[in-house]
């Protein structure tokens, strides 16, 4: 190791943070104290370090006092650290030789009531930061250069967006879509609140550019395999699924499904209409080629047959899988419907007559099962009137405690789309709040309303069929009223919650990224970075995030796409300096470091007469220190989180020095 | 272990011993002859009605229903119980100390006056639980020995046995759902009777909660509106698991016939007794006399 | 006792994790027990069971490791690692007579703030209950004028006046 100096002229800044801090802990105390510390030679506080006059005390500091280290007293590390770190190397400063001592979110802000006891805290605290700020060395940050690529996992309009902004600023962009077109839940919905645009005419033109962007390689019915890498540099092994068809040949003309004779449910149409064993999955799929479910097919050769010299259907297709090398990754994996069969009493699954909000979008969708009409699923009738029960399984302790955002105005929207399609129907929508909260959109309950929509303000306690027609009891409260209410419904609509993928699960574990409590997948800042996940160069965009609206998606999708460029754009990353450093002459070779590594970036090489060494890849090194806590010899130092750097905070809290 | 579980004190409550006592030697002699011991639990009170005491003060009902369940922990033996709101009083409170220190230290305080302290070391079943989970189908399948005959039978699950869902644990959940239960229509058709569907089925008899003794025709009514239902599918009886439920269908028809004129006949059975005609014992032997509503018309189908 | 015994607590976090969520806990303004003094690491796998015997050895009433929920590792595997080590080092400081119960590994995510404040909570409360920790401070050996030998005669010294006279058990005959 180095045999640098340590530091011994330690500056400490307290920051008040307004009132903050200095609201519990009596600055000029702490100051004082700080002063008592071995090595401490400067002490200074002011009302906001992270502003320009705070940084430039630092700075200042530095030069007068000839600081060598510097120990921020202030807020958490993870917000402003680099801060402090730029503005410790604007004083001259090698950056690594800082520390954060957070007197904030660690105690002024969780012992209010206790400003003594808070105080003692801080201190001890900022003991321990100067302790470990004496054992810091100067690292360098290493750059390494990045994949000129980007990959977008999921086609719904949160991925299409985002690969359209990528690929027009000159990236190439890999788009990967688990199904067999690209589209997502978008292309299911007919018209979108509230302007009642037609859903696929104003995908359709999006779904088009994607196929044809020159920057953009679309890679359908294909799933993530692997991910290995590191920031700026990831291989994804994609698996692409047999499709039974081969891509370049087919010209999407149908005459092989014309003649396959096994039907299944379409999934497309949520198992309302069929498609045979060979399909697309609907009229108007991106990219327009056939795909075989092989579960169902039969090998009966027919298609094969048909296809003729086309020569488009490979029976033995094989999954095949390609390793693809990007810098950067968005996540846009859109969601399901909550399985709305676990809230029995709605009997979802049992009755014929109760279906959810997306199976709705299908039977009224022109180009759906039913060519637009919507029918009674158990005797093809049309309804005199429909049921639809909003917060259906969400906003619900037993089910999904949070909102679903979007179902009060689908519901609304699908109110109107009855009473314009089927003068006569009435729309009963059983509500607990309407939620219109965006542009236009409070403007479109009013017209609901006034278009003569019904409206009861109360819970759907459980529904029951009548045996015989199969219509629809659905019991309820009318708390407005302040009675129960029985409603004789030939149809019912479930506005069903809104939840991830199960698959986005898989997928999260191969990226490494966290979700929150709520199943979605989490986001770096809930306010300032929706967009970021806490793995640097992997992104989010969509309802994979959280349930959302079309407008909000795109918006998200756009930001996404912005960030993810940046690295591309910058042709280089900085790495972390913290990765885990040999001592040749202690390292003995045995082996146990190498086994440990999650990340595979430790190599043992012979050398010479059956010895070895090992070694680490900075590039491949995240940091994590499990190898360096193993190693019997301690043969492996963490750079910045070193043993005698950890050893020393400890020994600082026990074993108080100087001051009180 | 499941010898344990086949030996059990049975905590009686108030309605059966003073009113339907067949509930109660039906209920012991059926669970002899599948291999369960039901011993007496002597000094047992009321459990307290949950409805009633649980409305008017929280302590007070937990502090009772502990006393109970400590008779039980004396014994070193789990509890059954045969009514539903006495499942609700002993199960909800059994659980909630043994989850709750603070709560239990309360009510170990009152219990103190009685030099007695509740430990939380047993479990609280309702019989047909028991009967289901420990005992089993085929075992209650083979202790048949005059089977029923196909008749026809309302089943009434009842309110506290199942509710809240979210505070029930049973083995086999599913049978014990809350919203379309399964395990009382099994062990019905596992006599050789016909379990049958009818609107509204897991509704409420209208007496719990308080609501007999606050509002008896309001009760009547609900209680008025079930039996319509089952009438219009034609059952020959109904079958409950809870003493208060029985009141209310059985004496609840005499009161319905005198307050809306409604006459209805149909005999009203707990579990216990249906599932002793079926192993072959007599009217008699079941206390089924004391029943308001005779059971004559049901026992010809039977034969 | 004129004052409560307060605990002092060596919690050591992981930086993705829980030192997030105890963040989140800050900026939550959950109010909790200030007996926690934290560590961050960037991973729990860091964690060499030498610093938990330290911080017992300087006079530490509890260690608090906490980190990222079982297969939610942000390095894939660090925590199962720590997971093991801390076990085992549980069994090790029971050999040393101190109560296992003072060492704990618990798993909270970044969302979960109000989650971290109930377990420094019960860990207080736990710890309040136990007393503070039986390891005397470290005797100041250059202090003391002696080396380290001077303090092992002693102890040998003992143990040879407790086991006087007493037959020591053969050690048993190893089967083939």
């Amino acid at each position: 190791m180095a045999n640098e100096k340590k530091p011994n002229r330690v500056g400490v800044f307290i920051c008040h943070c307004g009132t903050n801090i200095a609201g519990v802990i009596p600055i000029d105390q702490l100051r004082e104290y700080a002063m008592t510390l071995p090595n401490v030679v400067h002490a200074d506080n002011y009302t906001y370090m992270c502003s320009t006059p705070g940084q430039e005390k630092i700075k200042t500091a530095i030069k007068e006092h000839n600081l060598d280290a510097v120990v921020v007293a202030a807020c958490s590390p993870r917000l402003h650290e680099p801060t402090f770190r730029k503005a410790s190397a604007a004083g001259g400063l090698n950056p690594f030789i800082f520390e954060m001592a957070n007197i904030r979110e660690q105690s002024s802000w969780i012992h209010m009531k206790e400003p003594e006891r808070a105080t003692e805290k801080a201190k001890d605290i900022v003991r321990m930061s100067v302790a470990r700020a004496s054992l810091l060395e100067p690292l360098d940050t290493k750059y390494i250069p990045v994949e000129k690529a980007i990959m977008v996992i999921g086609a719904g309009v949160a991925g299409i967006q985002a690969a359209l902004e990528i690929a027009d600023s000159g990236i190439t962009t890999y788009l990967i879509e688990k199904d067999p077109s690209i589209g997502g839940n978008m292309s299911r919905l007919d018209k979108t609140f509230p302007t009642l645009d037609c859903s696929q005419c104003i995908l359709t033109p999006k779904m088009v550019d994607v196929d044809r962007h020159p920057n953009i390689k679309t890679l359908t019915y294909t799933e993530v395999d692997k991910v290995d890498g590191y920031i700026g540099n990831f291989t994804v092994t994609v698996r692409r699924k047999a499709r039974g068809v081969k891509e370049a040949e087919c010209n999407g003309c149908g005459d092989c499904a014309a003649v396959c004779p096994v039907t299944k449910g379409n999934e497309f149409d949520l198992g309302l209409g069929p498609r045979k064993a060979i399909y697309v999955p609907f009229p108007q799929a991106v990219p327009l080629k056939y795909t075989i479910d092989f579960d169902s097919c039969i090998k009966c050769d027919l298609c094969v047959k048909k296809c003729g010299d086309k020569n488009a259907i490979d029976l033995n297709m094989k999954d095949e899988l390609v390793e693809i090398k990007v810098g950067t990754i968005i996540v846009a994996t859109g969601f399901d419907l909550y399985e709305i069969e676990k809230k029995e009493e709605w009997g979802y699954g049992r009755y014929d007559n109760v279906i959810t909000g997306l199976q709705f979008e299908r039977l009224i969708n022109a180009s759906g099962p039913t060519g637009g009409k919507l029918i009674r699923p158990s005797d093809g009738q049309k309804p005199h009137n429909v049921a639809f029960v909003l917060c259906a399984g969400s906003r619900d302790q037993d089910a999904n405690p949070y909102c679903s955002r979007v179902c009060c105005m689908y519901s609304l929207k699908h109110a109107h789309q009855i009473m314009e399609k089927m003068p006569g129907t009435i729309p009963y929508l059983f509500y607990m709040d309407i939620r219109a909260f965006g542009k236009a959109y409070e403007e479109f309950y009013y017209r609901i309303q006034d278009e003569g929509a019904k409206f009861v303000r109360g819970r759907v306690s459980y529904i029951e069929e009548d045996p015989v027609t199969k219509n629809c009891i659905v019991h309820a409260e009318d708390t407005l009223l302040g009675t129960p209410v029985t409603l004789d419904a030939d149809m019912v609509v479930l506005a069903s919650a809104i939840v991830p993928k199960e698959t986005t699960e898989l997928l999260r574990n191969k990226l490494t990224i966290s979700r929150s409590p709520d199943k979605f997948l989490l986001e770096a800042h809930p306010k300032l970075n929706p967009f970021s996940t806490s793995t640097d160069a992997i992104f989010l965009a969509g309802c994979c995030q959280g349930p959302k609206d079309i407008p909000d998606t795109v918006a998200q999708a756009a930001g996404a796409a912005a960030a993810a460029q940046v690295p591309i754009n910058q042709g280089k990353v900085a790495l972390e300096p913290i990765a885990a450093k040999v001592n040749d002459d202690l390292c003995s070779g045995c082996g146990v470091c190498g086994s440990l590594c999650p990340y595979k970036a430790i190599t043992l090489s012979e050398i010479g007469e059956g010895h070895r060494r090992a070694s680490v890849n900075d590039a491949m090194c995240k940091g994590c220190g499990t190898c360096g806590a193993a190693c019997p010899a301690k043969a492996i130092t963490m750079q910045h989180f070193k043993n005698e750097q950890i050893r020393a905070q400890i020994a600082a809290l026990f074993t108080p020095v100087g001051g009180a | 272990m499941s010898e344990a579980k086949l030996k059990s004190s049975l905590f009686l409550g108030c309605i059966a011993p003073n009113r339907y006592p067949g509930i109660e030697v039906s209920t012991i002699k059926t669970a002899k002859n599948l291999g369960v011991e039901l011993v007496d639990l002597k000094g047992a009170g009321c459990c307290p009605a949950p409805g009633a005491f649980g409305s008017m003060d929280l302590l007070t009902w937990e502090a009772l229903a502990a006393r109970n369940i400590c008779l039980s922990e004396q014994m070193g033996l789990d509890c059954t119980v045969v009514c539903n709101g006495c499942y609700k009083s002993l199960y909800d409170v059994n659980e909630k100390l043994k989850a709750n220190p603070v709560e239990m230290e309360k009510v170990n305080g009152i219990l103190k006056l009685a030099d007695m302290q509740y430990k939380g070391s047993i479990e609280v079943r309702h019989v047909a639980e028991q009967l289901y989970n420990d005992v089993g189908i085929k075992k209650i399948r083979d202790s048949v020995v005059q089977p029923l005959n196909g008749i026809k039978v309302g089943i009434h699950y009842g309110c506290h046995l199942l509710k809240p869902g979210r505070e029930r644990h049973f083995t086999n959940a599913e049978a014990f759902g809350t919203e379309i239960p399964r395990f009382l229509d099994e062990m019905v058709e596992a006599l050789g009777a016909r379990s049958m569907d009818y609107k509204d089925k897991m509704m409420c008899c209208g007496a719990g909660g308080g609501v007999r003794g606050y509002k008896k025709d309001f009760a009547l009514d609900m209680t008025n509106e079930k039996l319509k239902n089952m009438q219009a599918v034609g059952v020959d009886c109904i079958v409950d698991v809870c003493p208060f439920c029985h009141l209310q269908f059985d004496l609840g028809q005499m009161e319905i016939a005198e307050k809306f004129g409604d006459k209805y006949n149909i005999p009203v059975l707990h579990y216990g007794q249906l599932l002793g005609l079926a192993q072959g014992m007599s009217p008699d032997e079941l206390g089924l006399e004391a029943h308001q509503i005779k059971v004559d018309s049901l026992l010809d189908k039977i034969v | 006792m004129a004052d409560e015994f307060e605990p002092k607590i060596l919690g050591i976090l992981c930086n993705w994790c829980t030192y997030a969520g105890s963040d989140l806990a800050g900026t939550s303004r959950i109010q909790y027990p200030p007996n926690v003094r934290v560590i961050r690491v960037m991973c729990t796998g860091r964690i060499d069971p030498a610093f938990v015997m330290e911080a017992f050895s300087l006079g530490a009433d509890a260690v608090l490791i906490s980190g990222c929920h079982i297969g939610d590792c942000h390095y894939i595997a660090g925590n199962y690692k720590a997971r093991r080590r801390i076990a085992l080092t549980r069994k090790v400081i029971e050999q040393f007579g101190i109560d296992p119960r003072r060492l704990k590994m618990t798993f909270v995510s970044a969302s979960e703030g109000a989650l971290w404040a109930e377990v420094v909570k019960d860990m207080v409360n736990t710890i309040k209950k136990l007393g503070p920790t039986p390891v005397q401070k470290k005797v100041d050996l250059h202090a003391a004028g002696g080396h380290a030998a001077a303090g092992a005669d002693e102890d040998l010294a003992e143990i040879a006046k407790a086991s006087a006279g007493k037959k020591l058990e053969a050690a048993p005959v190893q089967k083939k």
